[in-house]
């Protein structure tokens, strides 16, 4: 652990912080574009942000503690995801709790404190907006930790940074079935606890479809800004773990020097700016899913994920 | 010798080829009769030699040891009456407008290709192309079945079809699973599915394996020959074809599939001991049996009824089977030859009051003793022989089972069936007597009667009178048959 | 040619697709869209005698895997397809009898009970064939129950050949494939009985206007 991997973990959370808007909006840009639009630029989520934090902070007659201080808690989860999670480099301090366990733990926790805070506005679109939230989740957590799991299993570690060298050190486990079942699922899996589409649109206001929205409808000012900076910073966070676990290469070692540190950099956000633009085009060609026809997408990704650990433990070949 | 075993297999295929070329016409038809009598002859001559062994031919193709002439029997005497009571079945269709020539063409074509492949299951000596044959038995009757063109044939056909194609797959699946563990003992692979093979290496066999394989076998052997759980096609079937096609359906496939499955069990005994199947067929047998017995109970329809007694059969054949002794195998045997001749009679007889009627409903035929005589005494002939009355041959198969089961002491066993065959025997002299008995109603139609259903009606009685009055020769040949199997004494 | 490394990775695959191939099918609704998945079924089973051939350098299965291609990836799809039919009613699986959640979780159930079950078979023979049969055998089960639960004709027989192919793969897996005279006359069977399902398919059409197997019902006790 040395003081250059503190410095690296320390620069992760940063970058996290100040990138995520910039993925939101450049999906929004890559979207724009797609549809013949020009778009609001890669910058816009920035200033929309800048706007909000300015204006005048609001909070609706009857909402308790919870209401208030939901988006800390769905930022602070997140940002402490990205702290723990091997991002630029291997070696970080807080290495040994980059457990696959602890990783689903905080995204869930993320995930309630909003969901509480819907309820807590005591309105229908809140409580509406919740209940559709909390049983996508019910059906995607089980999927994320089979997922993970499967991929943890030829390494034999569910330790993410453990997870990530055992295939910087064996390049060809990509490509085994159990990966790519897995990556099938994780994807699936993302869309769904993002808010995405097929499986929730992220700009609409209609009753009818909201999911993500209706839960937030009653946020206003600075403690909107933080929900929407929370919501970038997930969808953030998710697509590095994609891009690491999968295609880990550019990332700096257990001990890396300046270079490895900036050459980590520069990989993950090629990575994450890839992986985003491919989400942004696939949404432009996909309508959404009914909601009663969600539950058959994510059964259908639970059964990649169990056929994933099924796979990996009962193929693989004996030579580890 | 190969020549004997060849004939069977080659003379129907011939009929076949002639009716593909020709259509429906007497000279094809009078092939595929003489194609059915050729079979017998060819089983009569092999029935001498076989007493001392199993004999081989084509190379190690062919096998014929007392099971398969003793099939080949039923084969042939069955198959003749059948064919031969076509050609004025399938005559008398065309005349009164219930079937066209492609249809009969179809038939002419399809039955001796039945023949043939009923002939290649029982003188396989590898169980993949036993196996083969009997899938090949399903696909050649799918379109006799669906002969008449009704939606009810069609429910039938598909039915059948459906569930026999996924009973014969699963039976495919214990095939391919026996063959593994007869590599894995040794075998060489060109030779690993032949029966003296596997009988030889039987020991060595993995257990475990053999275990899966016998479950799936009895499964799949189990679905053609209409035992629970894959029977719910039997009633349908056999009771939406034409008749001459349900009484060999009845009288012969069934037990075709039966014979398929006591190889597999002669093998299965040597490594496993005869309790796995045993159990096995004991539970599939006495099921099959309840549940034949009471739908036979609650029929309004005397060709399904006619079905159901014939899974009642197969559930009593079953039973024997699991007892394993010497003389349960062969009591099993005559059973199956007797049972053969006795529901081809009741099968033609009521193939042409169906055509009388147009329907097959019990409660629209009455008095068939007073107008027809023929066709009423081969009806009573082949129920009498169908519940079991002295002196006609089922009297002594079923009395000898008996026996064999107390011997084999599964008493408690030979209870419930005797209690349910009961059931079935009132079931069938109920409605027997409803459609023989008493004065007909007043607008009832005459029955037809063409001349060569007549004749093979005329013989059918002969054949099983002459059956019950004494087995003769046949006894032997059961016996040596069981021993074969390797049944315990 | 190959390493074994190579071979057990490129047999994972094969089978992980075929595997996959079954999953899709349970899910899909789409008959046209089911046929051609059991095109790509058949086309993985293919695959495996294929790699079994290259990897021993062995003539033999290469034939024998030429003749399923052309037989389960061509000729068995083909004729299922022209059975599909053109009216816009029959395109669809109308509500199958277990939701589709149900079936996929259903299918998940399954495909542990196959391992379950296979633990002998791999315990006589520990080779890196031998290891994929579990998931040949997983859908076996599968097709089993796709029969069961489906309403359309062409449902039923999707699921019947899929039962066909798996078994198949289990022969090719644990034995290197049956006699060629059996996997010959097995082919054969297999062609005329989807020959028969289809003649019974523009039957069942012209008789009751449709093929959902609901409408055959005439028959019972």
């Amino acid at each position: 652990m040395s003081a250059l991997a503190v410095v690296a973990a320390a620069l992760q959370v940063v970058c996290v912080l100040a990138g995520a808007p910039l993925v939101v909006g450049g999906m929004r840009q890559v979207r724009a574009r797609l549809e013949g639009r020009a778009g609001g630029g890669v910058g816009q989520p920035w200033r929309d942000l800048r706007k909000q934090l300015r204006k005048q902070q609001i909070t609706p007659r009857g909402t308790t503690v919870v209401f208030a201080v939901a988006p800390a808690i769905a930022a602070g989860s997140t940002l402490l995801i990205a702290a723990i999670m091997p991002i630029f480099a291997l070696g970080s301090p807080l290495d040994s709790t980059a457990d696959l366990f602890g990783v689903v733990g905080l995204l869930f926790l993320g995930t309630v404190a909003l969901t509480l805070a819907g309820l807590d506005t005591g309105t229908a679109f809140g409580g509406m907006g919740s209940s559709r939230e909390i049983t996508i989740a019910a059906l995607v957590e089980p999927t994320i930790l089979l997922a993970v799991f499967a991929l943890s299993i030829p390494g034999q570690s569910a330790n993410l940074a453990a997870i990530v060298s055992a295939t910087l050190h064996n390049p060809g486990q990509v490509l085994s079935l159990g990966s790519v079942l897995a990556f099938v699922a994780l994807v699936i899996v993302i869309i769904a606890e993002t808010g995405r589409l097929p499986v929730d649109n992220p700009s609409t206001h209609l009753e009818l479809t909201m999911i993500h929205e209706a839960m937030v409808l009653e946020y206003a000012g600075p403690k909107l800004a933080l929900v929407e900076w929370a919501s970038a910073m997930r969808l953030t966070v998710l697509l590095t773990l994609l891009a690491n676990l999968f295609l880990p290469w550019g990332i700096a070692g257990a001990d890396p020097s300046p270079l490895a540190v900036l050459l980590g950099l520069v990989a993950i956000t090629v990575k994450v700016a890839m992986l985003a633009g491919a989400l942004a085009a696939g949404e432009v060609f996909i309508a959404k899913l009914r909601y009663f026809r969600v539950p058959e997408l994510l059964a259908g990704s639970f059964l990649l994920a169990l056929l994933a650990v099924t796979a990996s433990y009962f193929l693989a070949t004996p030579t580890h | 010798m190969s020549i004997l075993l060849l004939v069977p297999i080659l003379a129907p295929l011939t009929a076949t080829a002639l009716a593909a070329l020709l259509g429906w016409r007497r000279l094809t038809a009078s092939v595929t009769v003489f194609a059915a009598l050729a079979v017998l002859v060819a089983g009569a001559m092999l029935a001498l030699r076989v007493e001392s062994g199993a004999h081989f031919g084509v190379g190690h193709l062919l096998r014929a040891d007392s099971l398969s002439v003793t099939m080949l029997l039923v084969i042939g005497t069955v198959g003749t009456l059948a064919t031969w009571a076509s050609v004025g079945y399938i005559d008398d269709e065309l005349h009164s407008g219930h079937t066209d020539r492609k249809s009969a063409h179809l038939y002419g074509v399809l039955l001796p290709l039945f023949l043939a492949a009923m002939a290649l299951a029982v003188l396989a000596n590898n169980i993949g192309v036993m196996w083969v044959a009997i899938e090949a038995t399903t696909v050649a009757t799918a379109f006799l079945v669906g002969h008449h063109r009704t939606r009810a044939a069609l429910e039938a056909t598909w039915k059948y079809v459906v569930i026999c194609s996924v009973g014969i797959a699963l039976a495919f699946l214990g095939t391919v699973l026996l063959y593994f563990a007869s590599l894995h003992a040794g075998a060489s692979s060109a030779h690993a599915l032949d029966i003296d093979t596997l009988l030889n290496n039987a020991p060595q066999l993995d257990p475990d394996v053999t275990r899966l394989a016998a479950g799936l076998l009895l499964l799949g052997y189990g679905a053609k020959a209409g035992l629970v759980p894959f029977h719910t096609w039997l009633a349908d079937a056999h009771s939406q074809a034409p008749a001459p096609v349900s009484a060999l359906m009845s009288g012969v496939l069934l037990s075709v599939a039966f014979a398929s499955l006591l190889r597999v069990k002669s093998v299965v005994d040597l490594t496993l001991g005869a309790g796995f199947l045993r159990t096995g067929l004991l539970v599939v047998g006495l099921l099959t049996l309840l549940i034949a017995a009471s739908l036979l109970v609650v029929q309004t329809d005397f060709k399904r009824m006619l079905a159901y007694s014939s899974m009642e059969n197969m559930g009593l054949v079953a039973i024997a089977a699991a007892a394993g002794t010497e003389l349960a195998i062969a009591a099993l045997l005559l059973h199956v030859l007797a049972h053969g001749i006795g529901k081809s009679l009741a099968f033609l007889a009521s193939g042409q009051l169906q055509a009388a009627h147009n329907s097959t409903a019990i409660s629209a035929v009455t008095g068939v003793l007073t107008r027809s005589r023929l066709i009423g005494v081969a009806f009573v002939v082949g129920l009498a022989v169908l519940i079991g009355l002295p002196p006609f041959a089922m009297f002594a198969s079923e009395l000898s089972i008996s026996r064999a089961l107390a011997g084999a002491n599964l008493e408690w066993i030979l209870g419930a069936a005797l209690v349910l065959m009961t059931v079935a025997f009132s079931a069938l002299v109920r409605n027997g007597s409803r459609m023989l008995l008493g004065q007909p109603a007043p607008d009832s139609p005459t029955i037809p009667l063409p001349g060569t259903v007549a004749a093979a009606l005329i013989t059918g009685i002969v054949l099983s009178v002459a059956l019950g009055l004494s087995a003769g020769p046949l006894t032997q040949l059961f016996q040596s048959a069981a021993t074969q199997l390797g049944a315990s004494q | 040619m190959m390493t074994q490394a190579t071979y057990a990775g490129v047999l994972d695959l094969t089978v992980g697709a075929f595997l996959l191939a079954a999953v899709l099918i349970v899910w899909r609704r789409e008959l046209s869209s089911i046929v051609h998945l059991l095109a790509w079924q058949g086309a993985a089973l293919a695959a495996i005698p294929l790699a079994e051939g290259i990897y021993r350098g062995d003539a033999g299965p290469i034939v024998v895997g030429v003749v399923v291609l052309v037989l389960r990836a061509g000729a068995l799809p083909v004729l299922l397809l022209q059975a599909v039919g053109t009216a816009d009613t029959e395109r669809r699986e109308s509500t199958p009898l277990v939701n589709t959640t149900s079936s996929l979780l259903i299918t998940a159930g399954l495909t542990i009970l196959a391992y379950a079950v296979t633990r002998p078979i791999i315990a006589l023979n520990p080779a890196p064939a031998t290891r994929a049969v579990p998931a040949a055998f997983a859908v076996i089960l599968i097709a089993v129950f796709v029969m069961v639960s489906r309403r359309r004709a062409l449902s039923q027989a999707v699921g019947f050949l899929m039962l066909d192919n798996s078994i198949t793969a289990t022969a090719f897996l644990i034995t290197g494939g049956v006699p060629l005279i059996v996997e010959l006359g097995a082919s054969l069977d297999v062609l005329f009985a989807v020959f028969v399902l289809g003649v019974l398919t523009s039957r069942m059409r012209r008789t009751f206007g449709g093929t959902d197997l609901d409408q055959l019902r005439e028959l019972r006790d």
